[in-house]
């Protein structure tokens, strides 16, 4: 950096120079530490283009300012210290940069995003920015309230352990009057899963008043669990327009009797924030569903990486966050998810490259956010999804369950008689990877509902080329 | 890794074989029954009563293979030998032996003596030999100095109770684990006296000699070598003088005796390095252990080690 | 009916060679296994009886069969369970948990509404084997 009167006589200077790059930089136990991919126009040098996004993202402007020397201002210039060529991607630049802790407010996600993120992303310099991944300090976890139930007590709560938990989305998305759609909760219920869940956009509509969903679903839930000796549940969507309506709708779902209600990305951070203290004040496991997310999270080159939101989430305080099923309907490359589901539920998650996770981050005894599997998956992939996804993770089946040819408890029974079977095969030894569909297909020759839905869906399959994947893969060592 | 079951229906070809070579390759038992010869020195006798038991239990399998039903063999063993003689060493081998050859589940060791068997009051004794049993299923209990389980003159002496149950599992449980019994030769003999339904059970009896004074040379270097230590020649020499001596006092227990030796001498090699003011120490001199570090032992002048 | 509590309950009663496999999984896992047993099998009963402490550092399954066998002699028309433990920091709970054996004929739970204000209604379970005092629940 140049001396304190040439760097702020007035005028324009690289941000290199301000103070923003620092290649010797070593960063402390106590810093935010971001990654971003950096895709700098032609003719921006890739060092100067990290040091604009510090800057960008901590105190500069573009121009020299006297009152800089009012502060202490090295000490909140984020520093940008190292830049890594992508690999395979000429013109992309991995650029890591440390914040100090002091730049941002304790137990504040809103605070948090809008210091990174609230400033640089439109920088003409720059073609494309993305946040990759960050690492939050042991001092900075330690102010947040993290998951308000998180998976333990979760599953004490329901008293399910040993497999993964079962649930659908009632269908068809829209126009079920309450009535109506309490039955597809109960059925569904009462064959087999442990939850159901309203749609990312039912909230309150003309078709179907909140009030009357929420009481509908409850009669659905009681009835079912008396008639399986089961805790059940059906995450009652409380997203509304404005934090009080929320509150009025959670503090409904309490007074009915629910374990459990949901809540959409949409509502924002401060949203989530609130309705994560106030799950765990009341004893309800909160879900988040991340509508919205894919507009930002889905192209390599620019956004913000989902790994980053999960990250931000468990902060937040949420429970069930959806994440990702590898052979799904929806985007998700199998090491991508790895790594986001490694976010999610580790208590100490481990830098590697190829899952896409940059950081060691160590979670500080927060909470373990249970990882939500949905979207296009049925009882015919059950022994990929255990393989890829493990058993602490909640799959859910809505087309796989309601679409079922027997009927919706048919289909519960099927992906319930399917899961705990290839948990069963996995704990014996077997080798479900290979032998899934051949495990799959002696249980469904006692179990009808199975055998129906392997045969309706045997050939489902969505295979697209994934558009976020790793950068990073595994070359061959020579032996 | 279950044996498969005997085939006792219809005739036999009795031109059906075995490949006893492929078998004995498939259980790796030679990995252990060679490493059983690398690490203990000596020992002859035994390593050849292990290797003879080996033998048996492979070609029992080799004729369970062929529909030659001969019913689960007993397998438990008596141990007797002088302490530090390696008879856990041996034992630990055996329960893999084992495991290799299907006849233990999972091949561990839990090795115990009378107080973790036997409780100190009524009611004490049975829930604790069975916590014990439980933890041993699938391998070997293996009981040290079991004679002090029988203690007929102290009428209030729980041991009985732990014997009873030891002689059910013995018979009962024999694909469960197995149960070696060790301990001081003449006691162990006084012992099964007076409890033949132990001695019955057991079908195996493995001597364990005394080490060699040769032998214990050769184990005292393999330690030093371990410790990186060496002797001097006349360390060596004065090594040699003691072994002899020592072996004729009083609880002299082989290879831990050595060790113990051995510890002494170092420390005695310490003060002697520290004492010497000024000079640096080189790497040699740390390393080497001199007679000047063994030769005032009391073993070499008042008969005590 | 049948209740469907524990990890297995969709899937026909395991045998005992099944169970003993289960058994295998979690001490090879390092988890620790109790066996519970009780005749009151609402679902939010958390505390069945313990039949014995939980029992750490087992290898093999057959130290825990041999106690089930003499659980399931002692409570023949009790439903039993085994509870597999993990102490591993971030788990420190219960890791997998299977009924074992369940009484020949499982009465169920009633749902019983009681009509608050507007459409509101709380909901109790009880279960019917419950109305019934301890050891007389279930029919020989």
């Amino acid at each position: 950096m140049a001396s304190a009167r040439d760097r702020y006589k007035s005028g324009v200077m690289p941000y290199a120079q301000m103070g923003y790059w620092d290649a010797d930089y070593e960063p402390k136990d106590t810093d935010v530490i971001a990654v971003f991919r950096i895709s700098p126009q032609e003719g921006v040098d890739p060092i100067e283009a990290a040091a604009a996004v510090a800057g960008e993202s901590s105190t500069a402007t573009w121009t020299v300012v006297w009152t800089d020397r009012l502060t202490a201002c090295d000490a909140y210039r984020a520093k940008a210290y190292r830049v890594d060529p992508v690999p395979g991607a000429p013109g992309q630049y991995f650029s890591y940069i440390a914040y100090d802790l002091d730049l941002f407010e304790e137990g504040s996600i809103a605070n948090l995003t809008a210091s990174i993120i609230g400033n640089v992303f439109g920088f003409k310099p720059l073609k494309a920015l993305r946040l990759e991944d960050m690492r939050i300090p042991v001092a900075y976890l330690k102010t947040f309230q993290g998951p308000a139930t998180g998976i333990v007590v979760e599953r004490e709560r329901l008293d399910k352990f040993g497999r993964p938990l079962l649930g659908a989305t009632t269908k068809p998305k829209l126009g079920l009057s309450s009535k109506n759609y309490g039955r597809v909760v109960y059925e569904a219920l009462k064959g087999g899963l442990d939850f159901v869940k309203d749609d990312e956009n039912i909230n309150s509509q003309p078709f179907m008043h909140w009030r009357d969903r929420f009481l509908y679903c409850m009669e659905a839930v009681n009835k079912a669990s008396a008639a399986t000796g089961e805790v059940k549940g059906h995450y009652l969507n409380v997203t509304a327009a404005t934090m009080e309506d929320m509150y009025e709708r959670a503090e409904f779902a309490k007074q009915l009797g629910s374990c459990i209600v949901m809540i959409d990305l949409v509502i924002g951070y401060t949203a989530i924030q609130s309705m994560a203290k106030w799950a765990r004040r009341n004893d309800m496991i909160l879900h988040l569903h991340r509508a919205g997310h894919g507009t930002y999270t889905r192209q390599k080159t620019h956004g913000v990486s989902f790994r980053v939101i999960a990250k931000w989430m468990r902060m937040a305080g949420v429970d069930h966050i959806h994440a990702g099923t590898v052979v799904g309907k929806l985007e998700g490359d199998p090491n991508v998810i790895k790594g986001i589901y490694s976010i999610c539920r580790d208590s100490f998650t481990f830098r590697n490259l190829e899952y896409g996770v940059f950081f060691d981050q160590d979670w500080a005894g927060l909470r373990k956010l249970m990882p939500v599997a949905s979207g296009g998956i049925h009882a015919g992939q059950m022994h990929q999804l255990l393989t890829y996804l493990g058993e602490d993770v909640v799959l859910q089946f809505g087309g796989g369950t309601i679409g079922h040819p027997q009927g919706i408890q048919a289909g519960a029974t099927a992906n319930r008689v399917a899961l705990e079977t290839m948990i069963k095969a996995r704990n014996e030894g077997q080798d479900i990877w290979n032998d899934g569909p051949e495990i799959l297909a002696a249980a469904a020759k006692w179990c009808s509902p199975l055998r129906a839905a392997l045969d309706t869906w045997k050939d489902v399959t969505f295979n697209y080329q994934s558009t976020d994947t790793a950068d990073f893969v595994p070359t061959a060592v020579t032996a | 890794m279950n044996d498969p079951a005997p085939d006792s229906s219809g005739p036999h070809d009795i031109t059906q074989s075995v490949d006893v070579q492929a078998l004995s390759a498939d259980t790796r038992i030679g990995d252990v029954l060679d490493e059983l010869d690398r690490e203990l020195v000596g020992l002859k006798p035994v390593k050849a009563r292990v290797r003879d038991i080996a033998a048996l239990l492979l070609i029992e399998r080799a004729r369970k293979q062929v529909g030659l039903a001969a019913g689960s063999p007993s397998l438990h063993m008596s141990f007797t030998g002088n302490p530090g003689t390696g008879k856990t060493t041996v034992a630990m081998r055996m329960a893999q032996i084992l495991h290799r050859l299907g006849y233990l589940r999972r091949g561990h060791v839990v090795a115990v003596t009378r107080d973790d068997l036997v409780g100190q009051y009524i009611g004490h004794t049975a829930p604790k030999t069975k916590e014990v049993l439980k933890k041993a299923m699938g391998g070997v209990l293996f009981i040290d100095e079991a004679y002090y389980l029988y203690r007929p003159e102290n009428e209030r002496d729980y041991g009985q109770e732990a014997i009873e149950i030891l002689l059910q599992v013995m018979e009962n449980h024999r694909d469960d684990l197995v149960v070696i019994l060790a301990g001081y030769r003449e006691r162990m003999e006084t012992f099964f006296r007076s409890n033949p339904g132990l001695s019955s059970r057991i079908a195996h009896h493995l001597d364990f000699p005394d080490y060699s004074p040769a032998e214990l040379e050769s184990i005292a270097a393999r330690m030093l070598e371990s410790m990186q230590y060496r002797l001097s020649s006349s360390g060596a020499a004065a090594l040699r003088d003691y072994i002899p001596l020592r072996m004729r006092q009083a609880h002299f227990a082989n290879a831990r005796s050595i060790r113990n030796a051995l510890d002494r001498a170092r420390l005695r090699q310490a003060n002697r390095l520290f004492a010497r003011a000024g000079s640096k120490l080189t790497r040699d001199e740390l390393m080497t252990i001199d007679d000047a570090d063994i030769r005032p032992s009391r073993v070499f002048t008042q008969g005590e080690p | 009916m049948r209740i469907t509590q524990g990890t297995f309950s969709f899937l026909p009663d395991l045998s005992d060679l099944e169970i003993r496999a289960q058994i295998d999984y979690a001490l090879d896992q390092g988890w620790a296994i109790g066996i519970e047993h009780t005749d009151d099998p609402h679902p939010r009963n958390f505390y069945w009886e313990m039949w014995g402490n939980p029992m750490f550092d087992l290898r093999d399954a057959a130290g825990v069969m041999g106690d089930l066998g003499a659980c399931r002699q002692a409570h023949p028309r009790a439903y039993i369970r085994l509870n597999a433990f993990d102490s591993t920091r971030g788990f420190e709970t219960t890791r997998l948990s299977f009924i074992v054996q369940r009484p020949l004929d499982e009465p169920g739970f009633q749902l019983k509404r009681h009509e608050m204000e507007g459409r509101r209604i709380q909901y109790t379970i009880e279960s019917y084997a419950a109305c019934a005092p301890e050891g007389r629940r279930y029919p020989e």
